[in-house]
């Protein structure tokens, strides 16, 4: 029974080494910045990355949006030969409330309004040296970023509803129809709209070469106005449109249609290619224009260079297309937010009532720039909503509005289906994942 | 030097001291391995009906007093039968050992340091010994190696490409958001089992473009890097109740590997050589294509008939994968040495083709392990190991771009023309944008992993007499590895050129450093006392640190055809980095009366920095007790059942929280050269806790006919609470999912093992072994509302975690649009029959395996639907009335109708895993043509997977889109086709 020293002092020593050395410390985040380090407090150079973030934010989930809207408003299809449910679910109108084209344009806009309130957040907890006008500045740019994200979402989900108030995770507002969430994104743009007038004459931050032009807090609140008329339209508030319109980046002329806000795309690094350029004639993945968009035009109309004669018709479960959607050249072509072109038609539209003569000056305008004769029909509202809808079908192809229009005018049901199983649905579901 | 000589020497005194003084009753004597002749070291010898035992030494040697004649020695080591001696005096008994024939006798590890021989074990702790693993056919993975070769386990491949891809489950699934993988310990050192994506897949691909975030690139699991030659055995705790003492690691399940270590004497060398071809399983065959349905179909009436004019109608699918890949394995291994140093040294070459032109898996592995005694009570041992591997995987599984071959072959009919001219010029693809046969032929996805594991344990006998000793060890191990991946889509191919709409060619390079460090220190102490009872108590504590750096460039627009990352328009750099560090310490006590009641309790306390608290405690206890009924006194001996022991355990064990999910990251982007961040899919939780299972295992196991049958019966039932789920949040609070511990699921099982010796003659023997298990789990709770995981959502047939129902679900519309459990993964049971034969100087052994039940989602016929390429298209075997083609119901009433009824298939297989057939030259006619310098010469044929019976409608019932982890096994997207082998073996001692 005895123990031999010179082990007994290893033992002691290995025991001691492994008592003492037992203290972990503590993990931390490797591969990437904290969210809590914008919301606690955010500083001036963090203030660009977090925007960008943003802007970045807002192209995510694009072609899915707009091939689901695209679709239902029957401009164009999506055959892709790995995913079947846009030829499927999304043409038929049996959407499942729990796949992606259901939750990735709702996940994608409330991660970028997130991104937003995250920097809401970090605003309000600053100790950083920005100015009261910064401050005003920065808000107006996000609520108006906002209000254009929630439109969106709204657009999709029409009365199914959406949240407004998301701004605590664990304690979401409630669900807003179609009218109650046009209403709240009007407020919130009016808020911006006062926050961009008081925001001084510089933005302490960059925006992208998407935004040249509204880079200036004045400048950029003739962004929120546009959008603001957009809204109003969809409310219907004709007066309150032109008055918008009046303050926003409006220009009665064929040259500046498409000035505007777009998003932009490169192919460096992390940043995004353009979702929604398909080369032409293509098998596996084709945009093919339906039949009706050329079958439907005026001869001579040169927005049909939207869509290019494909060498062969490309079909699928029986769906056919002979045009390939050839809106964009490139895989690094700006998409649009809004352009002018839109706001002339809100003016034209907001004015069919009150100023028949004035509505047609603004039809002849996009139609002139389309390479057509004025408008001739007559000056009825049924008939110049029927021209507006018409110009509005060619001039905004592929940006997401036949849909919606066709909607908000009780048209659904005119728009054709192909097959005996196809359907317009009036609206996405909301998914399942909210309770 | 001198003060050195003085201390052994001393020391030397002190441990023979009492020997000197009770020399007239002392018996000692060589223990020596049965087979080839070298010294068995560490074996035990015990007095038969006392406590009173001796350990040998390295050279075999023991020495044991005796104090009253006529006594019996019992003789015992690990991985051998025990064997009885009658000794009547004081002397020399030299003692040879067999190998363990039945593995009733072999002793099993149990503690972090100690062993148990198996009939006082309280679990069923499954071995797999080196003739089980490789000795029937070489395996394609250690971790294929394991499918079918014991209860409770579900081994499955994750596609056929080479270089494997395995996922393997213990008893249910354990973890859902969390490890589900067992934790592989070899040699003590703990190895890393990741499964590492490499970029500039999924640039092409786009596989996570869509609603689902995997890239779905199926990635090599590193376990593919271990050489199954050098494995000496393999146990396998399949639960808490066993792996209690790995805590936090252990919930998954460990597989233990030992590798084979040197005998002092002669040296040894080994040397054998397998030849052999793989071709795929099962190919789906064409569509009974004419010129009328190649015009109703497409159109293409007249190129059809063009085509079978000109003799160009083609296979396609035998065109890609009706390859024959060549097998070419090499192993040259030596074992030797001195008393003092021993050494095993190991050199394996494999080379193995796929079925796919320029896929293929090339790996070679050298081991070094030696041994060395310092003195008497001082050994080290070294186990070290380097291997590189080369895997070249190709482009397969789901695409959203119709790029991977799989995907571009659903499109592809026999009339299109896709051979390249003399030149190398490819034609594109009519009905596709990749053509296939340039993908193949053009494309890079190759892994190149350099790694080396080396582990040290140092033994040291602190103190010893008669009746107790005290034992130090300590361990260290390392494995480290770097995984350098490249990815090259040339911008020759058909989907890379921009009028194509193209990147104009991607280049990536993936470079991973992996470091795993770990090491324990136990102290160990044996205590046997008068009254027949004897106490083993050990404690340590172990240190784990894991450390992994994965840097990602992806090139595009390349240069000329240029391939360096910088020769490029553009480039994305990605990085993710994995740090953690685990320490744990450990108390177990065993108390053995009599080897009739052994019982063990012991406790772990575990903590992480991936835990919220870094220096919180977990604490994992357990208790088991092992009933030997036929040690008691009341047994019948001559009974014809010769063995009884009932066994009961229990034990805890967790899965710590995934790296990263207490924190909420920003994800960095850019747009318009502005650097940007956004917000995560995953919100972090900072109060993340770990998992805990809780799994009682009941047993009994028993011997008839002298042992010639033995059974082994258990059933478990293990919890696993606090579930680490990554949830469904409400993604209106923009997040998609949150880590949460929010739920319980349950596994119950049975597994029943029969060993029979059936024939033992002289020149005939046949053992036989039958297995059957199965498992059923249950989400008992959830927290959290029931969610979608793992598959494309509810019209294509998803998993579902839902309170109440199985955790394995399958679940879609039905034919009314309603929401139903279509399926189960989980098969209703697994049955395995192994058999041996010996007949003269020819053996012959095989391995059945039957799963029975159990669904996948399989959406490859899916895909050659919408392709119109579909064998079946035109049965009518899906409508369950008989009316509609199976293409078009698939299509029209299945996923158009929101229908995910015909995707769910029934995935039962029986297959002959494994055969083998040898003949072994016979020494006399090797002594005539060589002399004494060659020996032991066998040659013989072997095959795997040789028949494969199932209904499951594609490549193979075992596939998974996913890859291993967590519960999305078994959805299929036009997978790497998976294969059978045929092989040729020569090998011989010289």
């Amino acid at each position: 029974m005895k123990i031999l020293k010179q082990y007994s002092i290893i033992v002691l020593f290995v025991t001691a080494l492994v008592v003492t050395s037992c203290e972990l410390d503590g993990g931390e985040s490797l591969n990437g910045a904290s969210t809590s380090s914008i919301s606690d407090d955010l500083s001036r150079g963090e203030l660009t990355q977090a925007l960008s973030g943003v802007l970045s934010d807002m192209r995510v989930g694009l072609a899915t949006h707009t091939d689901v809207q695209s679709i239902f408003g029957r401009e164009y299809y999506y055959f892709t030969s790995s995913d079947p449910r846009f030829e499927g679910d999304v043409v038929v109108g049996n959407l499942d409330n729990n796949t992606f084209y259901t939750t990735t344009p709702w996940g994608a806009r409330y991660a970028t309004i997130k991104d937003i309130n995250l920097i809401l957040e970090g605003l309000a907890n600053t100790t950083a040296d920005f100015s009261a006008e910064e401050i005003a500045a920065t808000k107006g740019v996000l609520n108006t970023l906002k209000a254009h994200e929630l439109l969106m979402l709204s657009d999709n989900q029409n009365d199914n509803g959406i949240r407004v108030d998301v701004a605590d995770p664990e304690n979401l507002g409630g669900f807003l129809n179609r009218s109650a969430a046009l209403t709240a994104i009007s407020e919130i743009l009016a808020t911006a709209a006062t926050d961009l007038a008081a925001g001084g004459t510089e933005l302490p931050f960059n925006l992208t070469s998407g935004y040249d032009g509204f880079d200036t807090p004045s400048d950029f609140l003739k962004f929120n106005k546009g959008l603001h008329a957009r809204v109003e339209m969809y409310r219907g508030n004709s007066a309150a449109v032109l008055t918008l319109l009046d303050d926003s980046f409006l220009e009665l002329s064929t040259t500046s249609i498409n000035n505007g806000i777009y998003h932009t795309f490169s192919l460096s690094g992390a940043d995004l290619s353009n979702p929604l350029f398909i080369a032409p004639n293509q098998e596996a993945n084709v945009r093919v224009a339906h039949s009706s968009f050329v079958a439907d035009a005026e001869s001579g109309d040169n927005r049909l260079n939207k869509v290019l004669l494909r060498t062969t018709p490309r079909q699928a479960s029986g769906l056919v297309g002979a045009y390939d959607v050839a809106i964009y050249g490139s895989n690094t072509d700006d998409v649009p937010v809004m352009r002018n072109e839109e706001l002339i038609l809100l003016y034209a539209e907001a004015n069919i009532t009150t100023s028949p003569s004035t509505a047609v000056s603004a039809i002849n305008i996009i139609r002139s720039a389309a390479g057509l004769l004025p408008y001739v029909g007559a000056t009825t509202p049924e008939a110049l909503t029927n021209e507006i809808l018409k110009q509005r079908r060619y001039s905004l192809f592929g940006e997401a509005h036949r849909w919606v229009d066709m909607r908000r005018f009780g048209r659904l049901s005119e728009l054709p289906n192909d097959r005996a199983t196809d359907n317009v649905p009036s609206a996405v579901p909301v998914p399942a994942n909210e309770n | 030097m001198k003060h050195n000589l003085i201390k052994r020497s001393v020391f030397l005194i002190f441990i023979t001291m009492p020997f000197v003084l009770l020399a007239q009753s002392v018996v000692k004597g060589t223990i020596e391995d049965a087979s080839y002749g070298g010294p068995v070291a560490g074996a035990n010898v015990i007095i038969k009906g006392t406590t009173v035992g001796a350990i040998s030494d390295f050279d075999g040697n023991y020495e044991i007093t005796v104090d009253s004649f006529p006594a019996t020695l019992i003789f015992s080591s690990l991985g051998y039968g025990t064997k009885e001696v009658q000794v009547t005096s004081a002397g020399t008994i030299n003692v040879s050992l067999a190998e363990a024939a039945t593995g009733l006798d072999e002793i099993v590890v149990s503690g972090l340091a100690t062993s148990i021989k198996r009939t006082n074990l309280a679990n069923a702790v499954a071995t797999v010994s080196a003739t089980e693993l490789a000795g029937t056919t070489p395996p394609k993975t250690l971790d294929g190696a394991l499918a079918g070769k014991f209860t409770g386990a579900i081994v499955s491949a994750n596609s056929g490409a080479p270089g494997g891809g395995m996922s393997i489950k213990f008893r249910g699934v354990t973890s859902i958001n969390g490890n589900s993988q067992p934790l592989y310990i070899i040699d003590g050192v703990y190895l890393d089992n990741s499964s590492i994506s490499s970029g500039g897949l999924n640039a092409v691909s786009q596989a996570s473009g869509g609603g689902n975030a995997s890239s779905q690139d199926n990635a090599t699991n590193r376990i593919a890097d271990i050489n199954p030659d050098d494995i000496q055995t393999i146990e396998i705790l399949k639960g808490a109740s066993a792996a209690a003492i790995y805590g936090s690691r252990g919930a998954a399940g460990v597989v233990i590997i030992t590798t084979k270590k040197g005998k002092s004497g002669k040296t040894k060398v080994n040397f054998s050589q397998g030849f052999g071809f793989n071709e795929a399983i099962r190919l789906q065959g064409q569509r009974d294509w004419t010129a009328a349905l190649a015009e109703s179909q497409y159109g293409e009436g007249a190129l059809y008939t063009a085509a079978e004019a000109a003799g160009t109608l083609r296979d396609y699918e035998k065109e890609i994968f009706g390859e024959k890949g060549l097998i070419s394995n090499t192993s040259i291994s030596a074992s030797g040495g001195s008393d003092k140093t021993t050494f095993f040294t190991g050199f394996s070459r494999n080379d193995e083709d796929g079925i796919v032109k320029n896929t293929g898996y090339k790996k070679s592995s050298f081991r070094l392990n030696v041994d060395h005694r310092f003195t008497e009570n001082v050994k080290l041992a070294l186990n070290t190991n380097y291997i590189t591997s080369n895997a070249d995987r190709g482009f397969f599984n789901n695409d959203n771009t119709g790029t991977t071959l799989g995907v571009a072959l659903t499109a592809t009919r026999p009339w299109d023309f896709l051979l390249p001219d003399a030149n190398g010029n490819y034609p594109d693809h009519p009905n596709n944008s990749s053509n296939p046969l340039q993908t193949r032929d053009l494309m890079k996805n190759n892994e190149r992993v350099n790694r080396f594991i080396v582990g040290g344990s140092l033994d040291i006998n602190v103190y010893r007499n008669e009746n107790s000793s005290l034992k130090l060890v300590s361990k260290a191990g390392i494995d480290t590895y770097t995984l350098a991946a490249t990815v090259i889509f040339p911008k020759e191919l058909q989907f890379q050129r921009p009028d194509q709409g193209g990147l104009n060619g991607v280049s990536a390079v993936s470079t991973t450093t992996n470091k795993n460090a770990n090491y324990s220190t136990f102290l160990v102490h044996d205590w046997n006392l008068e009254n027949d009872l004897s106490f083993n108590t050990q404690l340590g504590a172990t240190n784990e640190q894991f450390s992994r750096n994965t840097v990602r460039v992806v090139a595009t627009d390349l240069i000329a055809s240029e391939t360096n990352v910088d020769q490029g328009a553009n480039q994305t750099v990605t990085q993710d980095r994995l740090e953690q560090e685990d320490f744990g310490f450990f108390v177990q006590e065993s108390i053995n009366y009599q080897d009739k009641l052994i019982g063990t309790i012991g406790l772990r306390g575990d903590k992480s920095t991936n835990n919220g608290d870094v220096n919180k405690l977990f604490y994992y206890p357990k208790a088991s007790l092992a009933v030997n009924l036929n040690n008691f006194d009341f047994w019948n001996e001559d009974s014809f059942l010769s063995r009884l022991k009932l066994r009961a355990a229990y034990g805890e064990a967790g899965t710590f929280a995934v790296f990263g999910s207490l924190y909420t990251i920003y994800a960095s982007t850019l747009i318009d050269s502005n650097v940007g961040i956004a917000v995560p899919l995953t919100r972090g939780n900072p109060n993340i806790l770990p998992e805990r299972q809780k799994e009682l295992e009941l047993g009994f196991d028993l011997g008839l006919i002298e042992n010639r049958l033995s059974l082994e019966f258990t059933m478990y039932k293990k919890n696993v609470d606090d579930l680490l789920l990554l949830a469904n949040t409400q993604p209106s609070s923009g997040f998609s999912t949150k880590w949460e511990n929010a739920g319980e699921l349950e596994n119950k099982g049975i597994e029943i093992a029969l060993n029979a010796s059936i024939v033992q003659n002289d020149d005939f023997d046949w053992n036989a072994g039958l297995n059957w298990w199965k498992n059923k789990s249950e989400m008992v709770r959830m927290d959290v509302p029931a969610y979608n995981t793992g598959g494309f959502g509810t019209s294509l047939g998803t998993f579902r975690i839902e309170e109440g129902k199985s955790v394995t679900q399958i679940v879609g519309n039905n034919v009314d649009g309603d929401l139903v459990q279509l399926g189960n993964a989980e098969p209703d049971f697994q049955m395995s029959l192994s058999n041996n034969l010996n007949y003269k100087d020819f053996s012959l052994s095989f391995l059945w395996h039957w799963k029975k039940g159990g669904d996948n989602v399989n959406l490859t016929k899916l895909l050659s639907d919408f392709g119109g390429t579909s064998a079946d298209y035109d049965d009518f075997t899906v409508d369950p009335n008989g009316q509609i083609k199976n293409g078009d119901y698939r299509i029209n009433n299945g996923i158009f109708a929101g229908n995910a009824t015909p995707f769910v298939e029934d995935a039962s297989y029986l297959r002959l895993r494994e055969i083998g057939l040898y003949y072994s030259v016979p020494s006399s006619t090797l002594n005539q043509w060589f002399g004494e310098a060659i020996s032991n010469v066998k040659i013989g044929f072997s095959g795997n997977n040789l028949i494969n019976i199932f209904d499951y409608n594609s490549y193979d019932p075992e596939v998974s889109n996913f890859g291993g982890n967590g519960l999305s096994t078994g959805v299929e997207v036009t997978p790497f086709p998976s294969s059978k082998r045929y092989m040729f073996h020569l090998s011989a001692q010289f």
